[in-house]
């Protein structure tokens, strides 16, 4: 139930933090990839630079988290599917000027075509997930989503 | 006055908001903010199967509110509207329906084959200094750069 809860309050911040910046918008998307504006870049940069130190601290004095244990941070090595992927990614995001978060909150401020670009994402996932007999790692960066239901 | 609700709130209020909201799940639940994940397990969900993430179930509507909450409720920035006001200025509706139904597919094939998408691995990855996640956030960039210039060259300048 916390679990849960939580999940509803990150959400909230997330698709928050997203829409107070536009993001959900194709022009504002299409613009940074034309090169035409650079805030986008920077808001990702002051992101990672606010969170990477943080985590990397977090995890030098092995923080217990309440519902994950251990925080263990993710070290995986290239591997081809990477680059595949993302290659097949950054094409699809450049023509559909959206990607997965930014995508719902579309729908949220009433711009319907998101409901389109959702469910081009949904399709595209369950392709992959069709070519396969067996999935490989579905969750997020890092697909490295175990269940949690059980500390729950 | 900083400007939360009409879209346009500088960066430097923003990124650091988000690299907080990043830190704070990992703190919590030892996992990335990321969204690809939360279209897979809401879809598990309806598709009825069993060891669905509910957690991230809750996060994927949470999104949805947080977006409602700022553009309609403490904003006024949601109308009912088609979106894409770039794309649709150049393209017929029809066309516009096509490629955007076209290019979110793509993506979300490439999310999954790559293990993550913008969120992920390009923000969660990169904080964590994944050598995959910047693989793949380096990637991504180069080919959505290349294929916005692509296409700008074959509408003439106009997209």
């Amino acid at each position: 139930m916390k679990l849960n809860a939580i999940g509803l309050l990150f959400g909230i911040g997330f698709g928050g933090v997203l829409a107070s910046f536009d993001l959900h918008e194709y022009d504002t998307i299409h613009a940074m990839l034309r090169l035409d504006e650079f805030r986008v870049y920077f808001f990702m940069a002051s992101a990672i630079a606010v969170s990477a130190p943080l985590l990397w601290w977090l995890e030098a004095r092995k923080t217990n988290t309440p519902f994950g244990g251990q925080l263990r941070l993710s070290q995986s090595k290239p591997q081809k599917h990477h680059v595949q992927g993302g290659a097949l990614f950054g094409v699809g995001w450049a023509i559909a000027g959206t990607c997965p978060a930014p995508a719902l909150v579309m729908v949220s401020s009433g711009a319907w075509l998101g409901l389109v670009a959702m469910a081009g994402i949904f399709l595209g996932l369950q392709l992959r997930e069709m070519q396969q007999a067996t999935p490989d790692h579905v969750g997020d960066g890092e697909h490295r989503e175990i269940n949690l239901e059980v500390k729950a | 006055m900083v400007d939360v609700f009409s879209g346009d709130l500088a960066w430097y209020f923003a990124g650091p908001a988000l690299g907080l909201l990043i830190v704070g799940l990992f703190a919590l639940v030892n996992q990335p903010l990321g969204a690809s994940g939360a279209y897979v397990q809401t879809a598990s969900m309806a598709k009825r199967r069993s060891g669905v993430v509910t957690w991230r179930v809750w996060y994927f509507i949470g999104i949805f509110v947080g977006g409602s909450i700022v553009t309609g409720v403490l904003g006024s920035t949601a109308e009912f509207r088609p979106g894409y006001d770039a794309l649709t200025d150049v393209f017929p509706l029809p066309v516009v329906v096509l490629m955007v139904f076209a290019g979110a597919t793509l993506l979300g094939y490439g999310a999954a084959v790559a293990g993550g998408c913008t969120s992920g691995h390009g923000m969660c990855g990169t904080a964590q200094r994944s050598p995959a996640s910047v693989t793949v956030t380096a990637t991504f960039m180069a080919t959505a750069i290349a294929t916005t210039f692509v296409l700008r060259l074959l509408t003439g300048g106009e997209l």
